[in-house]
């Protein structure tokens, strides 16, 4: 603003030196000078009055003025001349605005003195001493009492004097402590004007002449037009795409894990269905659906929760007669406990198809062979069989019955070669494992027989005659638990060879796989039960001092010197070497009947009298690997294929079950147990079905002997 | 579809129709069809007589109404079938019925004679028209399988096989109606189950329960073979002289690892046995080795060969009866199994004189007369037995004989009809 625009200047140039008496101030200040010679300058009103506005409060004090005046005059040198008249004393503090004469320090900071009793020096080289501080407390507050200039008094830090403020010093103060400018005449809120304005002028800024580069085209800018246009031929350059004016719309749930809007959805739970109402619950039904008083009765003796209707139907005469119903604010209620108490936790149901639980076995078609069809019976005895043995060569078969005889069938036609009769009840036979000896034992009352059938090859029967007469009697008579007699003549014709009496009636005789020793099992609670025979030695000896419980069922182990003895519950297996108890296996069954050993010796089976079967793993537990329940009534009779893997067990109810028992040679795989076929045939009888089962040595046939007093082959 | 266009062709001159298409009912049956060909024969000759026909489509016998039977074998009712025909086979005339005294175990017919095993330890000739000729008692157990090996004008020689381990061979002098034994055939160490005599009639072949199979010579000798054992007891010897001279095996061959059920000679030097092991193998007599092996999954009962059609037939533990071809060399490929039994077929026996026939005996007490042409039903079911049937035989002279557990051996004739000799 206190800068003259260049523009402006000239005109008003010829405008001050037309009133140059007018003003002291004319020249200096634009604004000043128009506002002065407003009425001279006609012709140029509307400009000044414009400037007027654009300028209000410029009036101001001459000294305010100063500096913009020597600017001006530097600035302007035609106006020189002009200005000596107005300024005379304008040298008088030439040499420094700042500097104090009387002190010749210069502008330095009086820090520097403060610790000297001087404060600079005067024109003369002298010191000047700082003012000496004589006066005590009681003389400043005099002072101060008194003088009337004291508030305003300050000590000059360049000489030490006391030096009065004037008005215009004070004045200047309260309004820099008012925070206003220091300068009277400054107005902070002059509207701006900018100096290039978006108005063309009719005249140029400055007075220089246009550059001659301005009339000739520009090497530079062709060349850059030229790769520009190059740049477009080539189509380096794409022009700008149009913008497309489309609304653009925001995916809020883009961010959104999709699979929580799923699960969101998943945990939707749909109200259940009410069915719609009949016409029991119209306002009018039918007068079948009205409840008479008995029914009403009876109605209101059954407990809320089992009422059917839950409602009473009621006739009216009309909608409009329809009372209020009298349990809304009741059921309001309970609803809305309902919905208050309901757990919100969705509790997961766990969607599992019921086939997938069954476990996957394999279909019983893939594991043939097995005995699928009754083959062959074998009819001849007149009473139950309750016991039956197949010789090791597969060809024969002995059977023991309640008619008191021991029958040998040929296998292959059902046709029995021969009887035996023994006069009572045949408890048990066993065939000799051996296939080189030829011997049965049989078990009936206190008695067993050894019998040689004559069957098989002749060399093996006189053998085995031989064998079991070329004992000698030892020369100490050793004292036994039972008798060994040899068998009369008559007996003798009859294939009997010796009779072992025992003194108990014997349940269940046994072979051990080198068919010289055999076990026998005597009914006798709490006495002795088991002994073990030799019958090449005609030695016997009672392998326990104590017996377990009440024995049910006795084998040798097919591999191992090991004894397994079953009592009422648990099965136990000695180790004969040692003499010592190996393991005590839990049946998990209230009565076990019967008990069978897996050829490869380390597997069990155990049927019992609550028509349960027990596998037992001896490598895993000493509890059953798997219980069967497949029979409805009691198990009698178990066996093990020797060579395919095949277990069957007959029971009360006329079945025999055959199932595939694959034992694995690989310990970390389980026996796989499949059920593949029931074999009915027998009659009950006497509430007894099939009393003993027995595999083929080497066919995957299977015999049982039944109550009904039949043997069946199943193939 | 009512109506099926037919041409029926036939071997048999006598009963040539017009060579010319036929619309005939879909649904017909045999009988239908048979009465169609009478009165198309009966208006070509006027000295017709009926006769029943059966019909072969594709070389099956028809069984069933035309139209199904033809659903079944996949043939198009579109176009024109081709109906053989044939004279119907009659019906076995039974005619004999003889009761032994215990179970028949094997029976071989000639043309005069009929020679049974029986479980009371003898076995027996009977004359053709059921009467009693010979007991042969000398066995000490259960005889199994017979054979006759050679028949003169004066003397049969015939063979016993028996549980007690001995082959006898038997001399019977018809004239004074004497049998003497020969020879014991001592070797085995289980039952004989099986005894076959080769075609030469000089040596014969016997499987036992003791997986052996072994080869002897028929020929009637004066001197006796050593026998290795020296443990001679003079008891058994005073036996053995009873019983004839011992002889001992040509040749063993082993190989079955289960007891051999049913021995025969396909050839002059070929031996077929079937055994428990479920194999049938073939064997050269001559050399003693292996031919092949045909393995089944069932234990083989019985075994037959035809020389006319060249096929074993097995009868095994099972319902069926399996044909075999017993030149594949891979085995183990069962030609063609006949299933109407209901028990195990305990024998089978090929027809002699027919390809395609065969009977077969089985533990469901009944007798069947199969051809192979109908392999889903039988051609007869000779359905006397009362009890187990354990062996069949049929002779060139057309009797069928069948023997079992109920202690009768049924003779049925069965006339070759003139129009199946040459077919």
């Amino acid at each position: 603003m206190e800068q003259p625009s260049p523009s402006g200047g000239s005109p008003e140039l010829s405008d001050s030196e037309q009133s140059e008496e007018s003003s002291v101030y004319s020249g200096l200040e634009d604004s000043g000078s128009d506002s002065e010679c407003s009425g001279n300058g006609e012709e140029e009103e509307e400009e000044e009055e414009e400037e007027e506005e654009e300028a209000p409060g410029s009036p101001s004090g001459p000294q305010a003025q100063a500096p913009g005046k020597r600017k001006t005059l530097e600035d302007d040198s035609p106006l020189e001349g002009k200005q000596d008249l107005v300024v005379h004393d304008e040298y008088e503090e030439d040499s420094s605005d700042e500097e104090d004469i009387r002190n010749t320090v210069g502008n330095i900071p009086m820090e520097w003195y403060q610790d000297f009793p001087h404060v600079g020096y005067d024109l003369d080289g002298k010191k000047i001493y700082k003012p000496l501080r004589s006066k005590d407390e009681l003389d400043l507050f005099l002072e101060k009492m008194e003088n009337p200039e004291y508030w305003r008094t300050v000590q000059d830090g360049q000489t030490g004097a006391e030096v009065p403020l004037s008005e215009e010093q004070l004045e200047l103060i309260r309004r820099l402590q008012r925070g206003n400018f220091g300068d009277v005449g400054f107005d902070p809120y002059e509207p701006a004007v900018d100096f290039f304005s978006h108005e063309v002028r009719i005249h140029p800024v400055t007075n220089r002449p246009a550059d001659k580069r301005s009339f000739i085209p520009s090497l530079v800018e062709k060349e850059k037009v030229s790769k520009l246009v190059h740049a477009i031929k080539m189509g380096w350059i794409q022009p700008r795409k149009p913008k497309e004016n489309v609304p653009t719309f925001y995916d809020l749930w883009a961010r959104e894990d999709p699979n929580s809007v799923l699960g969101r959805h998943k945990m939707h739970v749909p109200a259940p269905k009410i069915p719609l109402p009949g016409h029991a619950e119209s306002y009018n039904p039918p007068p079948e659906f009205l409840l008479s008083p008995e029914e009403q009765l009876a109605w209101e003796q059954q407990d809320p929760a089992e009422r059917r209707p839950s409602f009473i139907p009621r006739k009216f005469r009309s909608l409009r007669a329809v009372p209020a119903y009298s349990r809304f604010i009741h059921e309001r209620f309970e609803r809305c406990l309902d919905l208050y108490l309901c757990p919100r936790q969705r509790r997961m149901r766990v969607n599992v198809d019921p086939e997938d639980l069954i476990p996957k076995l394999p279909r019983p078609r893939d594991l043939q062979p097995f005995p699928t069809t009754q083959a062959l019976i074998y009819r001849g005895h007149s009473s139950l069989v309750r016991t039956l043995s197949v010789s090791p060569s597969g060809q024969w078969l002995v059977s023991g019955s309640d008619d008191g005889t021991v029958r040998f069938w040929e296998v292959s036609t059902a046709r029995c070669l021969r009887s035996i009769p023994v006069g009572s009840v045949v408890r048990s036979v066993a065939w000799n494992p051996n296939p080189s000896i030829c011997l049965v034992a049989v078990a009936l009352d206190e008695q067993v027989l050894l019998v040689n059938p004559g069957l098989g090859d002749r060399l093996l029967v006189a053998a085995t005659d031989q064998l079991l007469d070329s004992w000698e009697a030892p020369e100490e008579e050793r004292i036994q638990p039972v008798r060994w007699i040899p068998a009369g003549p008559e007996e003798r014709g009859k294939g009997i060879r010796l009779l072992v009496q025992h003194d108990k009636p014997v349940t269940q005789v046994t072979w051990h796989g080198k068919g010289d020793y055999w076990a026998s099992v005597v009914r006798n609670p709490g006495g002795r039960q088991v002994l073990i025979h030799q019958s090449s030695r005609r030695w016997s000896q009672n392998p326990f001092r104590k017996s377990p419980g009440m024995i049910q069922c006795v084998r040798f182990h097919p591999l191992r010197p090991y004894f397994l003895v079953a009592s009422q519950r648990s099965v136990r297996v000695y180790n004969l070497l040692r003499q010592e108890l190996t393991r005590k296996l839990q049946s998990n069954c209230q009565w076990i009947s019967s008990m069978a050993v897996h050829p490869g010796g380390d597997n069990v089976i155990c049927g019992s009298y609550d028509s349960k079967l027990a596998w037992f793993d001896l490598d895993l537990s000493t509890r059953p690997y798997r219980l069967l329940r497949h029979h409805g009534r009691a198990v009698r009779a178990v066996a093990f294929h020797r060579r395919f893997p095949l277990f069957a067990s007959g029971s009360d109810d006329g079945s025999v079950i055959v199932c595939h028992g694959m034992v694995y040679s690989d310990l970390l795989q389980n026996a796989l147990l499949v059920p593949l076929k029931v074999l009915r045939g027998h009659a009950a009888r006497l509430q007894l079905g099939v009393l003993d089962v027995a595999f083929h040595p080497q066919q995957p046939w299977l015999f049982s002997a039944g109550a009904d007093g039949t043997l069946r082959l199943y193939a | 579809m009512a109506q099926l266009t037919a041409r029926f062709r036939t071997e048999n001159r006598r009963f040539v129709v017009e060579d010319v298409p036929f619309s005939v009912p879909a649904t017909s049956e045999t009988t239908d069809l048979s009465q169609l060909i009478n009165k198309l024969l009966a208006a070509a000759h006027a000295d017709h007589k009926y006769v029943e026909f059966d019909f072969l489509i594709n070389g099956q016998f028809l069984r069933l109404p035309l139209v199904t039977h033809m659903e079944m074998e996949n043939i198009s009712t579109e176009e024109v079938v081709e109906i053989e025909y044939v004279e119907k086979y009659m019906a076995p005339q039974p005619e004999e019925c003889i009761f032994h005294d215990d179970w028949i175990s094997s029976v071989q017919a000639t043309e005069e004679w009929i020679l049974t095993g029986c479980y009371d330890q003898t076995a027996r000739i009977w004359s053709v028209e059921g009467k009693s000729i010979m007991t042969i008692a000398g066995h000490t157990e259960v005889v199994k399988d017979v054979a006759w090996v050679k028949q003169d004008s004066l003397s049969c020689l015939l063979l016993s096989a028996s549980m007690d381990q001995t082959v006898l061979l038997w001399e019977w002098n018809m004239e004074k109606n004497k049998v003497k034994a020969l020879h014991c055939c001592r070797g085995h160490a289980g039952s004989v189950e099986s005894v076959a005599v080769d075609c030469t009639r000089t040596k014969f072949c016997s499987g036992s329960w003791d997986k052996m199979l072994k080869i002897w010579s028929a020929v009637p000798t004066d001197e006796e073979d050593e026998m290795e054992e020296a443990a001679n007891r003079p008891r058994k010897k005073q036996k053995t002289e009873q019983l004839g001279l011992t002889r001992t095996p040509l040749a063993t061959l082993s190989g079955h690892i289960e007891a051999i059920s049913s021995v025969l000679w396909s050839d002059a030097e070929e031996i077929c046995s079937a055994s428990w092991d479920h194999t049938i193998k073939i064997w050269d007599a001559e050399t003693g080795d292996l031919k092949s092996t045909l393995t089944g999954n069932k234990v083989f009962n019985s075994v037959s060969y035809s020389p006319l059609c060249r096929r074993l037939a097995s009868g095994s533990t099972d319902r069926h009866i399996r044909l075999w071809d017993p030149r594949s060399k891979d085995g183990s490929l069962v030609l063609l199994s006949l299933t109407s039994h209901t028990g195990w077929v305990t024998s089978v026996k090929w027809s002699p004189t027919h390809e395609h026939q065969l009977i077969s005996g089985s533990l469901d007490n009944i007798v069947k007369l199969w051809d192979t042409r109908s392999c889903k039903a039988p051609l007869y079911d000779l359905a006397a037995h009362e009890d187990k049937v354990l062996c069949v035989d049929w002779t060139e002279a057309g009797l069928l004989l069948s023997g079992g557990a109920d202690n009768k051996l049924y003779c049925y004739r069965y006339p070759a009809t003139a129009s199946d000799v040459g077919a």
